[in-house]
């Protein structure tokens, strides 16, 4: 890795494990290797939305041309969001892409996700599905995100109506993931996703 | 489907594939700046201006003829790497260049850019960064000062893509700082809707975003360092037009534009 990269990592790093969001627990990043090319992110879903009370994790990797370009990052937590792809984890975010700047640190990147976990922009989503039930059917997505939440970042708040319909996919030998994907796919409609499922 | 484990997802729309093809664009453009940089220096050395550009532009008349009057002003060449900071690396080089041997200019750029950090941090430019930034240019700068810098030095600094950069990225940011400093002006060069702002975090302060004529006047008028731009392009002119920055100002550098690209011209 070059030099720079390291170095300004390096630096980074200590500049978020002192930072006042740690303090308060809201974001956090760890080392995954010595060489400091993959770290580990944390941020906590932000109050009044449906990611509350969530711990969501980030796969961060440096490129060699840190950081005149972007850290890769993507959701390792599985989270159901429309800038965020829910089948791999791949975020849209303009400073993760082209309008990424050599000033910007991991701290940004971190808080800019944060942020954006509270304020969508549907008509620029990395997954479509998931936009077009936020626009359509807005109740339906917070319900359906928060319980994505739960099931993958230990929020608070399930949801027994889609559990049990969880519950009666998985009885027929369907994986629990691929049942809340079928489902949160359409709405909850138990018919449909069963169809689609078997089809 | 970019992820084979989840064909049976019910993907309506071709998400996947639309992510895929961000991901092998992005890739193709990785391998073209690869293949550019491999080929061509971030600096390259000074070339004789009428003998390059002849063979450059051997079977196109209208270039030739620019190519000739370009040579009655000026002898030398130097080109940079076509990477869309070429701007901002060809006018540090030339007039830290200038500065090895005009001392006369050193003082006042020295108190224009060390006291650019505060303005900088009272914009709101994170600090952390910014000194790192700040620093690297510093060292540069002062190095130049002290006479502790010989050419083949600064050559070999400019081609050393970290050092290169940090450089490219300072200008970057005191560029945005003056745009910013002075929207009200700067506004009015602008399209869009575009908040000066979001401007600058659009076009002005990302690495390898190209230059326009707004990115010259602020950076000129931020450092008061004058640039004379030589336009060599299609126009039906034999002269290769001069455009000074700011306007009425005496050029400390002269850099050929050649559409999309700036390299750095040596007077006669």
């Amino acid at each position: 890795m070059a030099n720079i990269a390291a170095q300004r990592i390096k630096r980074e790093f200590k500049e978020v494990i002192k930072s006042e969001e740690v303090a308060k627990c809201a974001i956090k990043v760890e080392l995954v290797s010595d060489s400091y090319t993959e770290l580990k992110g944390e941020i906590a879903g932000p109050p009044d939305t449906p990611y509350e009370g969530g711990n969501f994790v980030l796969e961060i990797k440096v490129p060699e041309t840190y950081p005149f370009n972007p850290p890769k990052v993507r959701f390792l937590t599985k989270i159901w969001h429309p800038n965020i792809s829910s089948v791999t984890g791949a975020i849209c975010l303009d400073i993760l892409k082209d309008q990424w700047a050599a000033a910007m640190t991991l701290r940004t990147v971190l808080l800019s996700l944060q942020a954006l976990l509270s304020a969508a922009e549907p008509d620029d989503p990395q997954d479509a599905v998931v936009a077009k039930q936020y626009k359509d059917a807005p109740e339906m997505f917070r319900l359906t995100a928060r319980h994505w939440t739960a099931a993958y970042a230990g929020g608070p708040y399930s949801n027994p109506e889609f559990d049990s319909k969880i519950r009666r996919l998985t009885d027929m030998g369907i994986e629990s993931h691929d049942a809340r994907v079928a489902l949160s796919s359409f709405n909850w409609d138990l018919e449909r996703a069963t169809e689609q499922l078997f089809s | 489907m970019g992820d084979a484990t989840r064909e049976a997802e019910p993907r309506v729309d071709g998400k996947d594939a639309q992510v895929n093809q961000d991901v092998l664009i992005m890739e193709q453009q990785r391998q073209i700046e690869e293949e550019i940089s491999d080929a061509i220096p971030l600096v390259g050395a000074k070339e004789d201006l009428l003998g390059t550009l002849e063979k450059e532009y051997i079977s196109d008349p209208i270039y030739s003829m620019k190519a000739k009057d370009l040579s009655s002003k000026y002898n030398s060449i130097r080109r940079t790497r076509p990477d869309g900071n070429c701007f901002f690396r060809a006018f540090a080089y030339a007039y830290f260049e200038r500065l090895l041997t005009c001392k006369d200019d050193y003082k006042g750029f020295y108190d224009i850019v060390s006291k650019s950090k505060d303005d900088l941090i009272e914009l709101g430019f994170p600090q952390f960064t910014l000194e790192d930034f700040y620093e690297t240019f510093m060292e540069v700068v002062e190095r130049i000062g002290s006479g502790d810098m010989t050419q083949d030095e600064l050559y070999e600094l400019f081609n050393n893509q970290g050092q290169s950069n940090y450089i490219v990225v300072y200008l970057r940011l005191i560029t945005s700082g003056k745009l910013q400093r002075d929207a009200d002006f700067y506004l009015n060069f602008i399209d869009g809707n575009r908040t000066m702002t979001a401007f600058c975090h659009q076009e002005v302060e990302p690495m390898f975003k190209e230059s326009d004529h707004i990115h010259i006047i602020a950076l000129s008028a931020a450092l008061n360092v004058g640039v004379r731009v030589r336009y060599m392009d299609r126009g039906d002119s034999a002269q290769v037009i001069a455009h000074d920055f700011p306007e009425g100002a005496t050029p400390a550098v002269h850099l050929l534009y050649r559409p999309g690209h700036y390299d750095i011209l040596y007077e006669q």
